[in-house]
């Protein structure tokens, strides 16, 4: 059998070895210039293998759309009887909403707002996860060619996601909110008191910096405040579960959980454009427009 | 050819290690397939082939996560290198040692990783080695002796070893 000689030949090797020794150097000198080359030069690489990472998502796909329909089949009645009674509830309340929509409309024009900031969106879907055990990740299929850039927000239907922290031309990278590197400006609804997001080691979130004088309690809901980052005002990010107090600290902070189930996310919205809106536009659901 | 085979080889590691394995996690935690590759290639190519794939899969990797570029670079480098070094005074290697030997290298680029990464502070040493260090190196010791298993028992690998060195 013929075999592939990976040896490579004394003088490559010896270049080779001084190139690593010389990035070694170049890393430890100008680590976030040497990185900036590399993250460009790796654009273009991202995309080709985008493609069998693509590939390998869809027959992934496949083989849990074959397993969701002929395997799990097994309580599908009953689970079907249990939504018909949930649909029945939240047609209930979808004509409850209709009207509050209504009544928000009409607030919103007597308040005289001039205009209403539209959310630029652009749809991705979720083709992969993080290569490491470090940080809580996903990767989208669209990337710099698509408009993506760092620090972007990225949201579903249900509310917030994460943020996008590396792009190539076709791919791009999102710390989920769940991840303890996170961190998203947020405020309690019912209380108006801001504070931090960041996700905790337990796969769960917390809401920090909370004044000691609040009265935020368990079920009070966390939406972005919209000061910082990709998010505008008003976007769900979770429930809170527990509020914790220290003696002698000089904030207490809430643990949340996180709206959006980011272990079974399968397709998101990037937010393009963060406009800021204005304070009484909390009230109503953010407009938004996808492109795709 | 050779560029090509490496080609392929990055391209399915980023692949598997991006899409499949992280529906076999065990306590959040997935084995570094790529970690192994480059000890495998290092091992048996020599120490700068081990090098290049680990320089090289380290970047495409981080490409993919939010891990540093450098850390991740320099880290599966360095473990590439130390392998051929290993490689190049090893006339037998037991399937046995070849774990030990991952488990040793997987738990010490652990730390290194760690100890590079800027983490937040909720993130704290015993963390790392409780959470990610640990767990990580007996799964890719587990992974690793399988690999090696398989190519010692059904690839007859000290034939291609001998043959490769020659």
């Amino acid at each position: 059998m013929r075999m592939v000689n990976f040896r490579l030949p004394y003088n490559t090797g010896r270049i080779a070895l001084v190139l690593a020794a010389v990035l070694l150097v170049g890393f430890l000198l100008l680590p976030s210039q040497l990185q900036g080359v590399f993250q460009e030069v790796g654009s273009p690489i991202g995309w080709v293998l985008s493609w069998p990472l693509r590939a390998a998502a869809s027959v992934q796909e496949g083989i849990a759309d074959f397993w969701g329909g002929f395997v799990a089949l097994r309580g599908v009645a009953e689970e079907n009887k249990e939504l018909r009674k949930e649909l029945e509830h939240l047609k209930g309340q979808n004509s409850q909403l209709r009207e509050a929509a209504v009544a928000t409309e009409r607030l919103t024009a007597l308040l005289e707002f001039k205009t209403r900031a539209e959310l630029s969106m652009v749809a991705a879907q979720v083709i992969g996860r993080d290569t490491g055990n470090w940080y809580r990740t996903i990767i989208l299929n669209k990337g710099e060619s698509d408009g993506f850039k760092s620090d972007m927000g990225v949201i579903t239907s249900a509310g917030v996601v994460g943020r996008i922290v590396k792009t190539t031309a076709a791919t791009s990278v999102v710390l989920l909110v769940t991840d303890p590197n996170n961190a998203i400006a947020g405020l309690v609804q019912r209380t108006r008191d801001e504070g931090i997001v960041e996700g905790t080691t337990q796969g769960m979130a917390r809401l920090k910096y909370i004044p000691l004088l609040s009265n935020a309690r368990p079920g009070d809901r966390v939406v972005t405040s919209g000061l910082v980052g990709g998010f505008p005002r008003g976007l769900a990010i979770g429930t809170i579960t527990r509020i914790n107090k220290d003696e002698e600290a000089l904030f207490q902070f809430a643990e949340l959980t996180p709206d959006v189930d980011v272990g079974r996310v399968e397709e998101v919205l990037v937010i393009q454009s963060p406009n800021v809106q204005a304070e009484g536009e909390q009230l109503g659901v953010p407009a938004v427009r996808p492109k795709s | 050819m050779k560029m090509a085979v490496l080609a392929t080889l990055i391209a399915g590691l980023v692949s598997v290690q991006s899409i499949l394995l992280p529906h076999m996690m065990v306590w959040g935690v997935m084995p570094d397939i790529g970690l192994i590759a480059v000890c495998l290639v290092g091992l048996f190519g020599g120490e700068l082939e081990g090098l290049l794939l680990g320089l090289a899969l380290g970047w495409i990797m981080s490409l993919f996560s939010a891990a540093d570029l450098a850390t991740s670079m320099m880290t599966k480098g360095a473990v590439g290198y130390v392998a051929g070094l290993a490689g190049r005074h090893v006339v037998y290697l037991a399937p046995a040692v070849f774990v030990l030997g991952i488990l040793a290298i997987s738990c010490v680029a652990g730390l290194v990783t760690a100890a590079l990464l800027n983490l937040s502070d909720q993130q704290d040493w015993w963390w790392a080695v409780r959470a990610v260090v640990a767990p990580q190196a007996v799964m890719d010791a587990v992974a690793g002796g399988a690999l090696y298993w398989l190519l010692w028992s059904r690839l007859n690998i000290e034939r291609w070893v001998s043959e490769y060195r020659t």
